[in-house]
């Protein structure tokens, strides 16, 4: 700041003139009031490039935007060398860094953001360095392997904004193309040994959820791998991974005879059955199937699952029954709200033997699955007797009958003695 | 109460002259035909067609005409005389379609006063006040579905009376008024049920509800007219409250207007002998009476039945913004319906035909007046051959938007 004094500022009026020159008349016809109305408009953020805007454009349009424009950070704050005068000389003199070197940013960024004086003012984290350290990207980096993701890689280097901004490279729903400019690079990625996961990752549920339905919460790269401390999860750290979300199919899952095995065999656990990156929404139908694909047809195993399967689809087409039967009462029209809220109940358990299936243990799943068959089953045999009353509405009705032809018996003894008096 | 009206049966014989079954007699003197009462003035010509004095001292019972008390008949004996008045025994099945009509209308006052204690007629609340009606009110289901078969029933009684009245020749003088009031309840009638249907806001009324209006705009001159009263083309909370208010309050004074009109008619010319006349006997009033309490109850009877057994239940609420599939307008108007949707015709000359055939049907007795010798067994022709028309173009109606 202090170097920014009255000179700083007596540069800016020389600056502002000396672009009003070079753009010509065209600008100079433009009313001045800009001018006088200092402070409110993005236009002060503009001082934040200092004269080396004037050599370069680009960079500066693109920094002008940046969220560091907006917090006093100045090209110099990062190259080096003085922005307050137009020599090149002079201003890519001393303490001039120019590019930095791409094993130096990481370190260059961290002097301020490793800095809990300087973060703390913004509420951010000052561990992204030492996370960086620990994952793949910083540990080939510490190997002497330049050509991995640093700092600039993902934020960008001049336009770097919030991950709030939708416009940012970090915002959720960009997440995936911005991890993807090099994991989705085959010839940067087969010498590593790594595959395409940004094309899996396309057509994978998840991904679905994200561009498709827009949920900015569906999970992205980031979620799985770490942000900072990116790194791809162990075999025994999948679950725990997967977990973080899907917690009711972990804590089935955890219990199984599955999470050991696995473990033991070295294959990744959830991944093993659902994939990894393109993930599909899971189909209860699979249960039938998949089984067999590791323990062979005619196993044990590969019977558990059908029955599995078995009672998942005789609990739902229980529910299915009385969500019928509850359209039908609805039309008549029946008083439903209750019913309503038990078939929700129904649905719930039902929903809950598909977590429970992790577990491998009948038990539990038929616990949840029958419980939804007879809150279904409970819910058809009232409404029935309420479709009953229906049933008694017409027996009322041969009654009525009964009176409408005595009354006209009646009434015609009546007409006959009016007849037999004239 | 029956003096003025003189002895019914010479009276019938008297009108019989001017009816179907004699048109190629030469037409009588007095007082079937027009032609005399044209000379002597409108009030002699509608003097012989309606009971003008009794409507006229109907008037001096709310004193607005200040008239002598007839002290003279002690009303039991006013009653005894009434009960033992001969009535041709004529008076029953398909001619006495009229009174089936005066008690569905009555039945239809009764369970709309009870349906109007609960519904509220905007269009946030229409739907579930019908539902609640409907639902959760003891016997509420029962009420509405009597009201609902009611209309139906009604409906189809009006025009099957219309029918019936041109089949036997009745809108031939002294009758013009009785086919008039006859035409223009039927057509209240339509205009009830139209109203009606739209109150309980739910998915199938309410596009039906649309359909109508859009045939009801179609017509020249008449349509946006109809349609300002109606509340404007877009079916929203002002059409709910004014369809309301006409249900409940405009159509149904009307509606009683004309009642009161028939009946006078009746009174004054006497019930229409059948088309294939001989000497028939008469009763008295009493056992009239009683018959026509029998085909009341039995009316009743098949109403509950339908009701019970058949209810109409209802769609979802309505929602402007979707159109569930196969909407089609209330069944009377599926034959205009057809005609603006598949005559390739500009919409208003469509619409000026249907107005024309609307008026000719209206103004009958006068178009036969005119024309004089037109035969009654090809106007029955003719009639029929209208009415098949009518309900081919019915079926086109529906069959528009089938998927």
């Amino acid at each position: 700041m202090a170097r920014r004094g009255m000179a700083g500022r007596l540069g800016e009026v020389v600056v502002a003139l000396a672009l009003a020159c070079a753009t010509g008349p065209a600008a100079r016809a433009q009313p001045s009031d800009v001018i006088s109305h200092p402070g409110s408009s993005p236009a002060q953020a503009s001082n934040a490039a200092g004269r080396c805007g004037v050599c370069h454009p680009r960079e500066r349009v693109l920094f002008e935007k940046s969220r560091h424009a907006q917090e006093d950070i100045h090209c110099v704050s990062c190259h080096g060398g003085d922005d307050r005068t137009l020599d090149q000389g002079v201003a890519h003199g001393s303490g001039f860094r120019g590019r930095p070197a791409r094993s130096a940013i990481p370190a260059l960024c961290a002097s301020c953001h490793a800095s809990e004086e300087r973060m703390r003012a913004y509420n951010l984290p000052v561990d992204q360095f030492a996370l960086y350290q620990t994952s793949g990207h910083g540990r080939r980096l510490a190997s002497g392997d330049t050509r991995v993701a640093v700092c600039s890689d993902c934020h960008g280097a001049h336009d770097i904004l919030p991950p709030s901004d939708p416009a940012s490279y970090v915002f959720a729903l960009n997440v995936p193309k911005t991890c993807g400019r090099c994991h989705g690079d085959s010839t940067l990625m087969r010498p590593r040994g790594r595959r395409d996961a940004y094309r899996e990752y396309q057509a994978s549920v998840h991904a679905h959820e994200l561009f498709d339905k827009g949920n900015p919460r569906a999970p992205t790269c980031v979620s799985c791998h770490g942000v900072h401390g990116a790194a791809p999860p162990q075999v025994g750290d999948v679950d725990k991974v997967c977990g973080q979300c899907h917690t009711a199919e972990r804590r089935y899952f955890v219990a199984g005879p599955h999470r050991e095995g696995l473990t033991r065999a070295g294959q990744p656990e959830c991944a093993s059955c659902h994939g990894d990156h393109a993930i599909q929404a899971a189909r209860p139908e699979r249960l039938s199937t998949l089984c067999s694909q590791c323990h062979g047809e005619p196993s044990q195993q590969a019977r558990l699952g059908r029955r599995l399967w078995t009672e998942y689809r005789a609990a739902a087409q229980e529910v299915d029954k009385a969500a019928a039967i509850l359209e039908r009462a609805e039309a008549v029209p029946l008083q439903t709200a209750d019913y309503r809220a038990r078939l929700e109940e129904a649905r719930t358990y039902l929903r809950e033997s598909l977590p429970a299936a992790h577990g491998m243990n009948e038990e539990t799943v038929s616990g949840f699955t029958l419980r939804a068959r007879w809150v279904s089953a409970e819910i058809e045999h009232e409404i029935y007797g309420k479709l009953g009353n229906l049933r008694t509405r017409k027996f009322v009705l041969i009654l009525f009958w009964f009176y409408v032809l005595l009354t006209i018996l009646v009434l015609r003894r009546f007409r006959g003695r009016a007849t037999r008096v004239e | 109460m029956s003096s003025p009206r003189g002895n019914p049966p010479p009276a019938a014989g008297g009108s019989r002259a001017g009816d179907a079954d004699s048109a190629d007699r030469p037409p009588p003197p007095v007082p079937a035909s027009g032609h005399p009462a044209g000379r002597t003035g409108w009030v002699e010509w509608l003097e012989q067609r309606l009971n003008l004095t009794e409507i006229f001292s109907f008037l001096t019972h709310f004193g607005l005409v200040y008239a002598p008390i007839d002290r003279s008949r002690p009303v039991r004996e006013v009653v005894r005389e009434l009960a033992t008045q001969p009535v041709p025994s004529y008076a029953r099945g398909p001619r006495v379609l009229g009174l089936l009509a005066a008690i569905l209308f009555g039945l239809e006052a009764l369970t709309g006063v009870l349906l109007a204690y609960y519904y509220r007629p905007t269009p946030e609340a229409a739907f579930e006040s019908t539902r609640t009606i409907v639902r959760d009110l003891p016997a509420g289901w029962f009420i509405h579905e009597m009201h609902a078969w009611g209309a139906y029933l009604l409906v189809a009684v009006v025009v099957l009376r219309l029918l019936r009245l041109f089949w036997d020749g009745l809108y031939r003088a002294p009758r013009e008024v009785l086919w008039w009031s006859a035409v223009i309840l039927a057509w209240l009638v339509l205009q009830l049920d139209f109203t009606g249907r739209l109150l309980t806001w739910d998915a199938r009324s309410y596009w039906s509800t649309v359909r109508g209006m859009e045939v009801v705009w179609a017509l020249p001159v008449v349509g946006p007219v109809l349609a300002f009263l109606l509340g404007g083309r877009v079916v929203n909370e002002d059409v709910l409250i004014r369809f309301y208010v006409l249900h409940l309050l405009v159509l149904p004074a009307f509606y009683l207007t004309f009642v009161y009109l028939t009946f006078s008619t009746l009174r004054r010319v006497g019930l229409s002998p059948p088309a294939d006349s001989g000497p028939e006997g008469t009763v008295t009033f009493r056992h009239h009476l009683y018959s026509m309490l029998i085909l009341s109850v039995l009316l009743f009877g098949v109403l509950v039945t339908l009701a019970t057994l058949l209810p109409f239940g209802f769609a979802g609420p309505a929602d402007p913004y979707s159109t569930p599939l196969g909407v089609r307008p209330p069944w009377y108007m599926l034959a205009p319906y057809a005609l603006f949707q598949r005559l390739p015709l500009p919409a208003w000359v469509t619409g000026l035909l249907l107005l024309g055939a609307a008026v000719a049907v209206l103004l009958l007795p006068l178009w036969i007046r005119e024309r004089g010798v037109l035969e009654p067994r090809r106007l029955r022709t003719a009639g029929v051959a209208a009415l098949a028309v009518w309900a081919a173009l019915s079926v086109v109606g529906m069959l528009i938007d089938r998927r």
